[in-house]
């Protein structure tokens, strides 16, 4: 995303905070703080994993959202609805537990920002939710998508113009459709969004600054992509409006795709890190079996995603996969990429058959099971992370992770001793 | 001017330089200024329709 280029060149690729100091070599008058150099050792390992490699010890990168507001004593309405209280928790957790590195912030949709806009597919904490649930989304009814069956030519001759003309007003509340008498409301979504967006996005370099300075930790990702098959069913047609699309009409489906995917890979390169260390968040949602049959698979998602991954390669840019469900099916089209260009992690699939599937090949993260983390003993999650060190860590190119985005029902317990027992026995 | 005749534009625009330079009395001073000017300003609302389809 936009913040992410701010972020990493105010973080990552920017500045290294050299502190002047009386007690250092005088010489050079200079020394690296003792959180820059933590930093520095930190951000090589979690990279060498990244990349395959056998670091001085198993990285450690929880995608903890909710999660953080727990830990900090807050409600999901206060994280999601103001980021900087969001951005507070993430700082909280990445100083108190010894993490390699964390996402800037997890509770990644900023209510409200989609307040200001008016948007309608959120159940915003506090309001359509209980204060204390995480944000969640509204697919739209299927009689009542947001793109119609018969609008694909119009996506496909501009998707651009698509979306501000036909598809915004019909996600926004206050938007109005091309042809109606503009309101104060239509023009203050305009105005107080793109200001809001504008205002959150560039939070983000301070808050990756912070992270770095005041506790060492590395900023996990950098960008966003999506699959062009998921935004058709995310946010146009509805899952159950594209499955039907897939039978009725699978040909404007494939130029649908066709026509996003320049733009997909346009937003994914420009929110990339720009000095090319750590990967582009993919975020994977129902392309796989059996959302789809494979045969969809084969011949739609993915030669309207893999030109993409491919093509972000070429600019130096690794892709994680988060691969949300079970993917153990497409992992031979997954193989079909270049070596080290994906970072793959493991959701609901069992880890260890997808490290012996792909780990000769890509870097491999998380799996450790949530329900673990939420509900069952400290000494059973210690159990499972020796598992996963013992056979999948082993040779390095494994990164620590539970398997989904951990929210508040994950016992801080449980977190603790995740992290203690990875960092004292998953030494090299 | 009839929208529906215009070339689709491409990632990162919404309303292309050609586009709006025809809209324009001829340039005198540095049109390549304009046209960077435009174009980045442009892209921002690129970046707005895609973040919100994307990202929100």
């Amino acid at each position: 995303m936009l913040f992410y280029i701010a972020a990493t060149k105010r973080g990552i690729s920017g500045e290294v905070f050299i502190v002047h100091s009386n007690d250092v070599d005088r010489k050079r008058g200079l020394r690296m703080s003792d959180k820059e150099m933590l930093y520095q050792q930190r951000l090589k390992r979690y990279t060498t994993a990244l990349r395959k490699g056998k670091p001085d010890c198993v990285p450690i990168r929880p995608f903890v959202a909710e999660f953080t507001a727990k830990y900090a004593g807050m409600t999901c309405q206060e994280v999601s609805y103001d980021y900087r209280k969001a951005f507070e928790a993430a700082l909280k957790c990445a100083a108190d537990f010894d993490w390699d590195a964390v996402a800037a912030s997890m509770v990644y949709v900023w209510t409200g920002l989609t307040h200001a806009v008016g948007l309608k597919y959120y159940g915003v904490p506090g309001i359509d939710v209980p204060a204390d649930t995480g944000f969640q989304y509204r697919e739209p009814p299927e009689d009542n998508a947001f793109m119609r069956a018969d609008e694909y030519e119009q996506l496909i001759a501009d998707p651009t113009g698509f979306l501000f003309n036909v598809w915004l007003p019909r996600v926004s509340g206050d938007v109005c459709a091309v042809g109606q008498p503009a309101t104060f409301r239509n023009n203050l979504s305009f105005l107080k969004g793109g200001m809001a967006m504008m205002s959150y996005f560039h939070a983000f370099g301070p808050q990756i600054e912070r992270l770095r300075r005041e506790s060492g930790t590395v900023s996990a990702i950098s960008g966003i992509l999506k699959a062009p098959f998921d935004i058709l069913a995310d946010k146009l047609r509805g899952y159950m409006g594209l499955a039907m699309d897939l039978h009725e009409r699978p040909k404007e489906v494939q130029r649908a795709c066709q026509a996003l995917m320049p733009h997909l890979l346009h937003i994914a390169l420009s929110s990339a890190d720009p000095a090319r260390q750590v990967p582009i968040g993919f975020w994977m949602h129902r392309g796989c079996v059996p959302f789809i049959s494979h045969d969809q698979f084969n011949t739609l998602y993915w030669p309207t995603l893999k030109p993409i991954i491919e093509e972000l390669w070429r600019h130096g840019h690794q892709t994680m996969f988060y691969a949300e469900g079970r993917w153990l099916a497409h992992l031979d089209a997954f193989l079909e990429l270049p070596e080290q260009s994906i970072v793959f992690h493991a959701d609901q699939d069992d880890v260890f058959a997808v490290h012996k599937k792909i780990g000769h090949k890509f870097c491999i993260s998380g799996g450790i099971p949530n329900y673990l983390l939420a509900y069952e003993s400290p000494q059973a999650v210690r159990d499972f992370c020796k598992r996963v060190i013992d056979e999948v860590a082993v040779d390095g190119g494994y990164i620590c992770d539970a398997s989904a985005i951990m929210q508040n029902e994950v016992s801080i317990e449980n977190i603790r001793a995740m992290t203690d027992f990875v960092r004292d026995y998953g030494q090299y | 001017m009839d929208e529906s005749k215009q070339p689709t534009p491409k990632p990162g625009v919404c309303i292309p330089w050609d586009e709006k330079k025809r809209e324009l009395p001829p340039i005198q001073g540095d049109d390549a200024q304009f046209q960077q000017v435009w174009e980045d300003v442009d892209a921002m609302a690129h970046t707005y329709i895609w973040h919100l389809l994307v990202s929100f």
